[in-house]
């Protein structure tokens, strides 16, 4: 685990907070996305597939930082579109770091080294970078040559800055075990705070849909990554997730705990399904039939989704929830044993 | 598979609801006619069948909204942009990489055959 004290002091606060107030459902990590606009076209994304007048839109700064202020979750991701082409991302970091939220800032880290200049190293600053394996492996996921080359100089170009930065990889079916843990090593040998780790969703809208890995192929995969960790990999996220995702746990879904944000609204369900919009964070949790998602519902849109989006909040509540969940994360940080 | 193109007919077999959760679903701009006749473009992001007066939203195609529009406000709505999701890109991306990767390696065997004579070269 690479989470700094800090950070998990307040998300472990944060949690035992709703948990003493006997809130039921409450959201962890707020996705933020300000526009849709991307200057990549990856053949497993669902979020660009819009019209021109959509993705010249964007959210404003005001917008932004009410739907974090409505929703109070800990943590911000700032996923997109490329959030680098926001006009004003300097100006909502600014804003969200002056409220203590832990952003992270989800880029490819093609405009990371030209707009650096734009941001100040903070604790609560992450610049989360898209690498989706080595050199050939992420430039084939992002339909183009160099952008790990480019992605590289970025995160290189922060550090140096002292930038907190992270990697964050999605694997789809044919990733390769062996290929992954040199990819592991190769990113914690350029001094990344940690990694971040899920396995890719089917979005219905993404142009690929032959290579999103089912559930069992999910556990195959994970598992040969995973098991004899270097006591070097380090990576930004619960790891009870980590081992759910090895097939050594079993948790059901929390669609709310990764409530999602846009310039159409509050989505329904969660971060991956887009069944709908509600005006307010309140309406969302009050009025979606949140029954109908996750394994159990019998769903098959959720059939073989273990993205973290859904299931890290569950891991992170597992933790707090008993104290077998505790130790068992204790376990897992202290040996470091996956 | 794609509803570019698409003009329903709301009838006995096509209800205006099962047009709209098309057109929610439907990642391009389409034109909602209205009983009155009036047409507006753009892209249905939302609707809400669930409530007291069931309506979908759009911003238009000059992406000003988002509008409101009442269910019974609608006559049909045609399909008329293009279809930001359809296509291949991920077909279109490894066939190219393999042509790429051919004809490196015909331009390499040429090199080789240029630079190496052979046996009884000149």
């Amino acid at each position: 685990m690479s989470v700094p004290v800090s950070q998990m002091y307040t998300v472990a606060s944060y949690v035992i907070k709703q948990k003493l107030s006997g809130r039921k459902r409450y959201p962890l990590v707020l996705m933020l996305e300000p526009l849709f606009r991307c200057n990549l076209a990856c053949a497993g994304c669902g979020k660009i597939q819009y019209p021109a007048q959509i993705l010249k839109k964007h959210l404003t700064v005001e917008q932004c930082v009410r739907a974090v202020d409505e929703c109070g979750a800990p943590i911000v991701s700032i996923p997109g579109g490329e959030p680098l082409m926001y006009p004003d991302i300097d100006k909502l970091v600014i804003e969200l770091v002056k409220r203590k939220k832990y952003v992270y800032l989800c880029t490819n880290a093609i405009l990371l080294k030209e707009k650096l200049h734009l941001f100040s190293p903070s604790k609560y600053l992450t610049f989360s970078v898209h690498m989706d394996g080595l050199r050939e492996d992420h430039d084939e996921a992002v339909c183009r040559d160099g952008v790990f080359d480019e992605a590289v100089v970025g995160i290189k170009a922060a550090l140096e800055r002292g930038f907190r930065v992270t990697t964050n990889t999605t694997l789809f079916d044919g990733a390769s075990p062996l290929r992954m843990r040199q990819f592991f090593d190769e990113m914690m040998n350029l001094g990344v705070e940690g990694m971040m780790l899920s396995p890719g969703y089917s979005y219905s809208k993404a142009p690929d849909q032959e290579h999103f890995l089912r559930q069992t192929r999910t556990n195959q995969l994970f598992s040969e990554m995973l098991s004899r960790n270097k006591r070097q990999w380090k990576f930004n996220q619960s790891p009870l997730f980590l081992r759910f995702l090895m097939g050594k746990q079993d948790f059901e879904c929390t669609p709310w705990g990764n409530p999602t944000f846009n310039m159409f609204g509050w989505q329904r369900p969660c971060y991956l399904l887009q069944e709908g919009y509600a005006a307010t964070f309140q309406e969302l949790m009050e009025t979606t039939r949140w029954e109908n998602y996750g394994k159990k519902s019998g769903n098959e849109k959720c059939r073989d989704c273990m993205v973290h989006c859904g299931y890290e909040a569950t891991a992170v509540d597992y933790t707090f929830s008993s104290v077998k969940g505790f130790a068992e994360t204790v376990a897992v940080t202290l040996t470091g044993k996956l | 598979m794609t509803l570019e193109g698409w003009i329903p007919q709301i009838n006995e077999y096509t209800s205006l609801q099962e047009v709209v959760e098309f057109a929610f679903d439907y990642r391009g701009n389409t034109t909602v006619v209205k009983g009155d006749g009036s047409e507006i473009v753009g892209y249905v992001f939302n609707r809400n069948s669930d409530a007291p007066e069931p309506f979908i939203q759009l911003f238009d195609e000059r992406g000003d909204g988002p509008f409101n529009i009442p269910y019974r406000d609608i006559a049909t709505i045609k399909f008329t942009g293009k279809d930001t999701a359809a296509g291949n890109s991920w077909k279109a991306w490894v066939e190219r990489k393999e042509k790429e990767k051919a004809l490196r390696g015909a331009a390499s065997g040429a090199d080789r055959l240029g630079s190496d004579p052979g046996p009884h070269g000149s």
